[in-house]
């Protein structure tokens, strides 16, 4: 039966790789350590994508159950982070599809279509949730980013936020690099517009 | 105004690895171009509005920890008694209440260190001093019923004779102003009665003088007769 590292070694411990082979090996401080590590990043990321908190720690949660499902397949090739990230992402679509499954409304003929990605609440600073103590600046720019397709959302947070190249994230989103460049510009261009809207000039 | 480049200029500008020519390209046309130019400047500020994100702290949570024991089967770290020493505190006062129960005392003579529960004698000593105490209460309780009653006493007196004092003043008084007042009544008699006497002896002198004027008018009478 596996044991509980010793705390005082695992305090020397650093490298993502060493924690991760402690925490395959049964170390829960390990993996607690793992997760302290980027849970900040992972919950941040989901605000920014979900625009409320609620949603964001329900995504966190199941992006760190799927690393922990997953962690004996990370081989090490690629950074940890970005791994995370690629599970995030995948988990976002999941659960932005699942929404919609359960939350949307049959859609009528004469209605314009609507990306399967713009399902996440779309006003957070409406949300009965929204963080009293959240800045003025995140709520702003969820506002902003709330304007935006689930695509160009996941855009902006690839390029700016992870500062991934059009390349990598031509292989996540499974597009042509042409496509990305294109549907970043797209996504500024709409942001532009929305902060010109909003006078929230700066 | 607008400009047909301004879409493949901009897409381009965001590139990771744009040529160096095509860089140079780029640059040159935004220079000629302001709509380019402008529409640019707009994009950065967006994007830097964008970076201005403030990370913010997660919520608690148990981070996954509940179903990681459950499945490597640890038992939860923290709920066992014996867990981190927490149980130190816990026989420390314990054994200080001991210590408090039976008495502990501890000294050192030449023959080592002496552990003793209790004292000699402490039952009977405490019987005796309670006795002790008791006879002490009860003699001061009497002292002082004999000074409170020593007290009212010596009150009352003071009291009687303020009163008999008071008493006497205001009999004094008036028997001052009864003979003042006799005294007043009788100068009013006596100016009276000298009045009254005045008056009588004014009317028998003219009693007197009717008198000599008829024995006058009589012995004329004879007279003439």
């Amino acid at each position: 039966m596996p044991t509980e590292t010793d705390g005082k070694t695992m305090m020397l411990i650093d490298e993502d790789e060493a924690l991760i082979a402690a925490a395959l090996k049964g170390s829960a401080y390990a993996w607690e350590k793992l997760v302290k590590r980027y849970e900040g990043r992972v919950y941040n990321y989901g605000l920014r994508l979900t625009g409320n908190s609620t949603d964001a720690m329900d995504l966190m949660q199941e992006v760190f159950l799927g690393i922990y499902r997953n962690l004996h397949r990370f081989r090490g090739d690629a950074q940890f982070s970005s791994w995370i990230y690629r599970i995030a992402h995948n988990k976002a679509v999941d659960m932005n599809r699942r929404k919609r499954l359960f939350t949307a409304p049959p859609k009528s003929a004469d209605q314009p279509a609507v990306s399967e990605f713009d399902q996440f609440p779309s006003e957070p600073a409406y949300q009965p949730d929204v963080r009293a103590s959240q800045g003025q600046t995140n709520q702003q720019i969820q506002k902003m980013l709330s304007k935006l397709s689930m695509d160009q959302r996941l855009i902006v947070e690839l390029k700016i936020y992870q500062s991934q190249t059009f390349e990598e994230i031509a292989e996540i989103q499974e597009i042509s690099i042409n496509t990305a460049k294109t549907r970043f510009y797209s996504a500024l261009k709409k942001l532009k517009i929305v902060l010109e809207e909003d006078h929230v000039l700066f | 105004m607008s400009c047909s480049k301004t879409q493949h200029v901009l897409v381009e500008y965001f590139a990771d690895d744009l040529a160096l020519i095509a860089k140079k390209e780029l640059e040159n046309h935004l220079v000629e171009c302001p709509f380019c130019s402008s529409e640019l400047e707009l994009l950065l500020n967006t994007q830097n509005k964008l970076g201005r994100w403030e990370e913010e702290s997660v919520p608690h949570w148990n981070r996954g920890l509940a179903l990681f024991r459950q499945e490597h089967r640890i038992a939860e770290p923290g709920r066992g008694f014996w867990y981190r020493w927490q149980w130190i505190p816990t026989v420390a006062s314990f054994a200080m209440l001991c210590l408090l129960l039976f008495n502990v005392s501890l000294s050192s003579d030449d023959g080592g260190i002496k552990i003793s529960f209790g004292t000699d004698q402490p039952r009977l000593n405490i019987e005796s001093y309670l006795a002790g105490f008791e006879q002490q209460q009860h003699e001061a309780m009497e002292n002082l019923a004999i000074r409170v009653e020593d007290r009212q006493d010596a009150n009352n007196l003071r009291l009687m004779q303020a009163v008999l004092d008071q008493a006497q003043e205001a009999t004094a008084q008036s028997l001052d102003q009864m003979a003042g007042y006799f005294e007043q009544q009788r100068q009013l008699d006596i100016q009276d009665f000298q009045v009254g006497y005045q008056e009588l002896a004014d009317s028998d002198y003219e009693t007197i003088r009717s008198l000599q004027q008829l024995a006058t008018f009589i012995s004329y009478q004879e007279t003439v007769d």
